[in-house]
């Protein structure tokens, strides 16, 4: 246990200059739901503490139809799962928020908590990835942008340097016809890290028939959260059907390697990845040919307490 | 039912408003003036000698106030059960990961774990045996090479095989012969944590006439004194035990758990120590449970009747003998009458943390395994589960295992009750299933005893030893009430401590309303003669003209003529016996069996394993409820906790090392809200002979039943019996898919050719 | 190693502004329990697995061990001691959340019963009107390991009934 200062600050400038003057020793915090765990652990052993979390401003959640979503880093998990922006044109992030932990850490983490921890496992990440987000990363050096995938380096590792901080997270706007979703595959319906996650998006052409578009993420599968990539292409296209979801679930099976941990085998994961790739398909598929799903049943799809 | 003024009636809890409002106090908020926190060092390796402890370092560091290890203790042995097998802290030798080795006491809780890892220690490794089925057999690493000097030790195998409980009647071997269908067949349970909400805390001061007081978070105030008193070597009469609320126990606070450390440290600074366990050292400390491999062998005649039993199980206990392996013979026929049985119950050394209790420790384990293999059975006999279970349940007058004849009891309007709610037999639709299991357990007993004393505004203070859990205080006030004929609130119940209250055995087995409630009733029966002779002088009518009730003495054929309680406490402190108090002292209760039955629909997701509970229905034999809604809250919990038996709770144990793999409630996966159905109670009402107003012991079975309940609704929605426990999504669709994961049994052979 | 001094803390708790020196690593949780004199939040991990330790921020249900101390400035922090009001007899009327847990049983050690109880304001100040779906996502963090949550659950929509019915 090491002891540790703690220094507030008021803006993302400050909060640069912060980390930099105290250098390595110092650790950005935000929602602090992982990092007072990880204090006591002795996980993280920081000299210095620079607290964001009350800069208004960051976490701010903002749609324009033009522009697409934009998400403070400190948007709160429980206001991407209430926030209309989210639950109609994201579902698939929205079911991810209502996946993670409980109302009482969701009211504190925050999305750009969310990546910066890079877990393998990060709920919200595969619906994030899924949808094509990207990174403003603001450093003493500027700012630039980064899409998601890029950001993550491994298990708890990013690609940001020392002092940067990430300032934004942008999801261009939705494709008409789509739909998507986030299951999570996970022993209890809440609280749980996942033993993995697969997030769906899938827009249809005016044919409610044709794959315009489809992105499948892959949660707690890898070193880092991934794409299917495969998997997207053999739909993007093609009429779907039954048989094509299933030819893209095994493509998605053969992206994951998984290992074993206390949550489960590699084996099992690997076969989940076909079942929840299946069935997140389906349910987006059945979005983007406009049936309603409503947001409590995409949730109780989400954690698995419908199936 | 008579006419109860307050009885049977679902009062708020007596407790309630200080608990909704933050203000009842847990032994962690027990904050002295100059408190010093204390932080322990434990064991990281599973056996070995301690061959160097350097705590130099640790008390060089600023606001460090105290040290302690192995060695400032006197050299004791003591047990936690029927063997002292146990030092409270290593002195040579650790047994296991979590084995104590030292202790601190600074300023404040960072300072103390900073010293904690100043502490140097090294180890030589010794053999260790980590899994129970090696530990048993012949030539394995023995945890304990003393093992045969310790004090208690007797019939058993030797090896690791601490104790060995047996029960034999009739002809076993002959009914094998003669039976027409043989059954075999065995099963796993896993290790398990209580999973109390408040992790154990406890504080120790030294007051000025040397005595030392301790607050702690126990079940058993006087079980506390009397290991403390043994582990330091002092005399019970130095020691008072402050029993705190009880942030949930369920057996896991039954006995000495840290009390010592903070009392030690406060002997050695003379400033009051405050010890509160982390959650990670809830799970890697003390007491669990460990899992439990048991083989069932079963005769059955063509017409479905049971002729002959042989049970083998192994109990893992363990480091040490914390809690014995009893429920392995008290639980291998389940409520069914079988006239031949041959039971065999081991308790195995293991170099793991060691086990305690847990809500009726093992009988979870054993019905999962009897009412697993009734359904099995009846499947292969082509019988309906229920039919053939109520072909062989027993009946008043038969004799239980340990000989006791039974009493009338409800057990089968238990089943016919849930029959009923459920329109069993019945089919449900795809990959859904139904299943029942049946449990028995026998009210607890123990020492007990209560005083009542009735105040001058006519309410009474009730005193007794017991801590309060499941709302018991609240069911002992109800008990006084209705027996002085008061309301419940004219019924003061006392907080306690070893000082002040007399000696009572511990909150534990479901004994608290049964035994002590009976000691209460005793009590104010002896308050109200008093109160009745008083008022017969007064009055001067015979006694046996006079009622009590409504806080008034008065005569039965002429109400007017009374007196208040008030009047008659207050005429008592002149009169010639003395102010109006009321006692009572029992050691034992008679044999009083508790049964329910319960039962589950599940949906089995075939393609994933997960396995939901839809609907869970119970019924059981409370004798009387004297508070039913916390009777049915009782219940509501303990089948709670029996579904995350069933479905998700497992502690993980490292097979190298014994090291607890999943020490958080984020990976030991206790039930949530969002996991639970509506759990449906049902109350069965056949009074007890023996408990005061027919009372029943209730809160132990609600546990028992769900994983077998679960596992035969699994069978029934998609044809697999899973042996082995919890139902993990990846255990049910490997059974799907033909995969048992029961892949090691014991060898039965080579127990009974050791037996010889 | 870093200086670190207590500092003060000035907290808006329970409708006071209060000031007590904080060490810099102090979650809210310690603050509340060590320096504030307020034990009724409980400590059952400190992970924000359990529940028990739940306050409201700015109206909001948090778990406080997760919260570091100083970062709880200029937020209304509301702990299970701030909800009844103090009258000379002892606690004042209980809030309707804390009546209807008392009256439906919905406790039993009551470790976790601050955490629920502060859960179920968090929800009906969002929510007047949830259903028993809403209620048991909203304890959804919350263990309790003694009454299985049906009692909780049916406090809950009783405590909701009796604010409507209050409010008119």
């Amino acid at each position: 246990m090491a002891r540790f200062e703690y220094l507030e600050a008021r803006s993302l400038r400050q909060a640069v200059s912060l980390l930099q003057r105290h250098g390595e020793g110092a650790r950005l915090v935000a929602g602090s739901t992982d990092f007072l765990v990880r204090w006591r652990q002795g996980v993280w052993q920081p000299q210095y503490v620079v607290d964001i979390r009350r800069i208004a401003s960051l976490a701010r959640i903002s749609y324009s139809n033009s522009r697409g979503l934009r998400l403070g880093p400190l948007a709160k998990i429980q206001d991407l799962e209430t926030h209309p922006a989210v639950t109609r044109r994201y579902p698939a992030l929205a079911a991810a928020a209502a996946s993670f932990a409980g109302v009482q850490v969701r009211n504190l983490a925050t999305v750009g908590g969310n990546i910066c921890n890079a877990s393998p496992a990060g709920d919200t990440l595969p619906a994030l990835l899924a949808f094509d987000a990207e990174c403003r990363i603001v450093g003493p050096e500027g700012e630039r942008w980064l899409p998601l995938a890029s950001v993550f380096a491994g298990p708890g590792r990013t690609v940001l340097q020392h002092a940067e901080v990430l300032a934004e997270v942008r999801l261009p706007p939705p494709a008409p016809n789509s739909g998507s979703l986030y299951i999570k595959h996970s022993p209890r319906g809440g609280m749980d890290i996942a033993t993995l996650g697969v997030a769906s998006v899938l827009s249809l052409e005016g044919d409610g028939q044709t794959c315009r578009n489809a992105a499948i993420a892959l949660g707690a599968v890898a070193p880092t959260p991934i794409r299917a990539s495969d998997a997207e292409r053999l739909l993007i296209g093609n009429t779907v059907t039954p048989g094509l979801i299933r030819e893209a679930a095994d493509a998605a099976q053969r992206a994951a390697s998984p290992i074993d941990d206390i949550r489960g085998t590699a084996e099992h994961r690997t076969a989940m990845v076909k079942v929840l790739t299946q069935r997140t398909l389906e349910t987006s598929l059945a979005m983007a040919q406009g049936s309603e799903v409503s947001t409590r049943r995409q949730r109780d799809l989400a954690v698995q307490r419908a199936f | 039912m008579p006419d109860f003024k307050t009885l049977g009636q679902s009062l708020p809890r007596v407790d309630a408003t200080q608990k909704v409002t933050g203000r009842a106090t847990y032994a962690a908020d027990v904050y002295l003036p100059q408190m010093l926190m204390c932080k322990l060092l434990t064991s990281t390796v599973g056996h070995a000698r301690v061959v160097k402890l350097d705590t130099s370092r640790a008390l060089a560091l600023p606001g460090v106030r105290a040290v302690i290890t192995g060695h400032d203790f006197p050299d004791v042995l003591f047990g936690s059960g029927a063997l002292r097998d146990r030092r409270i802290m290593a002195r040579d030798e650790v047994f296991y990961i979590g084995d104590p080795v030292a202790a601190v006491a600074a300023d404040d809780e960072v300072t103390a774990q900073e010293a904690i890892e100043l502490i140097q220690v090294e180890y030589e490794l010794l053999e260790s045996v980590i899994d129970p089925l090696d530990a048993i057999e012949e030539g394995s690493p023995a945890v304990h090479r003393d093992m045969p000097n310790f004090e208690g030790y007797g019939f058993a195998m030797g090896g690791n095989n601490c104790t060995l409980l047996d029960a034999d009647r009739g002809d076993v071997d002959q009914a094998f012969r003669d039976a027409d269908h043989i059954f075999e067949e065995n099963y796993r349970s896993q290790p398990i944590n209580q999973g109390f909400l408040e992790p154990m805390a406890c504080a120790a001061n030294v007051e000025p006439d040397g005595r030392l007081t301790v607050w702690a978070s126990t079940q058993g105030p006087f079980q506390v004194r009397a290991q403390l008193a043994s582990v330091l070597d002092i005399p019970i009469s130095r020691i008072k035990v402050n029993a705190m609320e009880l942030g949930g126990g369920f057996g896991a606070k039954l006995r000495l758990a840290f009390e010592a450390f903070p009392a030690m440290l406060a002997m050695k600074t003379g400033r009051s120590v405050k010890l509160v366990n982390t959650r990670e050292e809830a799970f890697t400390l003390n007491g669990p449970r460990l899992e439990t491999n048991i083989h069932l062998k079963t005769g059955v005649m063509n017409d479905g009747t049971i002729v002959a039993r042989e049970s083998h199980s192994v109990f893992d206990v363990g480091a040490y003998l914390g809690a014995g392996p009893n429920s392995g013979v008290a639980h291998a026929l389940g409520p069914y009458s079988i006239p031949n049985i041959r039971l065999r119950s081991y308790g195995v050394y293991t170099n793991k943390i060691y086990v305690g209790s847990y809500r009726a420790s093992g009988v979870a384990d054993m019905t999962f395994a009897v009412e697993s293999h009734m359904d099995s059975m009846a499947h292969r006999l082509d019988l309906d589960p229920m039919e053939f279970r109520l072909k062989n349940v027993m009946s008043e007058g038969d004799t239980s295992v340990s000989g006791a004849r039974l009493p009338a009891n409800g057990l089968r309007e238990t089943v016919e009750a849930v029959k009923q709610r459920l329109g069993l037999p019945k089919k449900l639709g795809e990959n859904r299933g139904v299943g029942i299991a049946m449990g028995e357990w026998r009210s607890g007993s123990g020492p007990s005893t209560a005083s009542i004393n009735v105040n001058e505004d006519g309410t009474v203070s009730l005193l007794t030893g017991s801590v309060d859990i499941s709302g018991s205080d609240t069911s002992l006030a109800q008990i006084a009430a209705e027996t002085l004929g008061l309301d419940l609130g004219q019924v003061i119940v006392s907080t306690r401590d070893t000082d002040m209250t007399p000696f009572t055995g511990p909150s534990g087995g479901s004994r608290i309303v049964y035994s002590q409630g009976k000691a209460v009733q005793q009590a104010a029966e002896d308050a109200r003669d008093k109160l009745v002779s008083l008022a017969a002088q007064r009055l001067g009518v015979p006694a046996d003209a006079l009622a009590c009730r409504d806080g008034k003495v008065y005569v039965q054929d002429n109400p007017a003529q009374s007196m208040t309680l008030s009047q008659l406490a207050r005429a008592s402190l002149t009169s010639q016996q003395g102010p109006i108090i009321g006692l009572a002292s029992l050691s034992s209760m008679p044999y009083a069996p508790v049964f329910n039955t319960q039962a589950a629909e599940v949906l089995v997701d075939t393609e994933t394993g997960q396995v939901k509970v839809t609907r869970f229905v119970q019924a059981q034999d409370v004798g009387v409820a004297i508070n039913p809604m916390s009777v049915v809250g009782q219940l509501e919990g303990g089948a709670v906790q029996g579904i995350g038996r069933a479905l998700s709770e497992e502690m993980q144990i490292d097979p190298e090392t014994g090291r607890v793999m999943n020490p958080s409630l984020a990976t030991y996966l206790m039930p949530l809200a969002v996991d639970m159905p509506e759990i449906e109670t049902i109350l069965i009402n056949v009074p007890s002979e023996s408990g005061p107003f027919g009372a029943r012991a209730v809160a132990e079975p609600p546990g028992f039943g769900p994983p077998a309940a679960i596992a035969n609704a699994i069978y029934d929605a998609v044809g697999v019996r899973i042996n082995e426990l919890p139902f993990t999504a990846e255990r049910v669709l490997a059974a799907i898919q033909g995969k048992n994961s029961l892949d090691r049994t014991m060898d039965v052979d080579s127990l009974k050719r050791r037996e010889g | 190693m870093a200086a670190t001094m207590k500092t003060p803390l000035v907290l808006n708790l329970n409708g006071e502004s209060r000031t007590a020196l904080v060490q810099p690593y102090y979650s809210l949780l310690d603050a509340l329990r060590d320096e504030f004199q307020l034990t009724g939040s409980k400590k059952g991990c400190d992970e924000g697995d359990c529940g028990a330790c739940t306050v409201l921020m700015d109206g909001r249900a948090v778990t406080s061990c997760l919260v570091l101390a100083h970062s709880a400035k200029d937020s209304e922090i509301t702990t299970v001691e701030g909800l009844a009001g103090v009258s000379p007899a002892g606690p004042g009327e209980l809030h309707p959340v804390q009546q209807a847990f008392v009256e439906h049983g919905g406790l039993q050690c009551g470790f976790c019963t601050p955490g629920l109880i502060m859960s179920a304001v968090g929800l009906l100040n969002q929510n007047p009107n949830p259903d028993a779906e809403d209620a048991v996502y909203a304890i959804g963090g919350n263990l309790c390991r003694c009454t299985g949550y049906n009692k909780v659950i049916e406090a809950i929509l009783a405590a909701a009934e009796t604010m409507r019915s209050k409010a008119g």
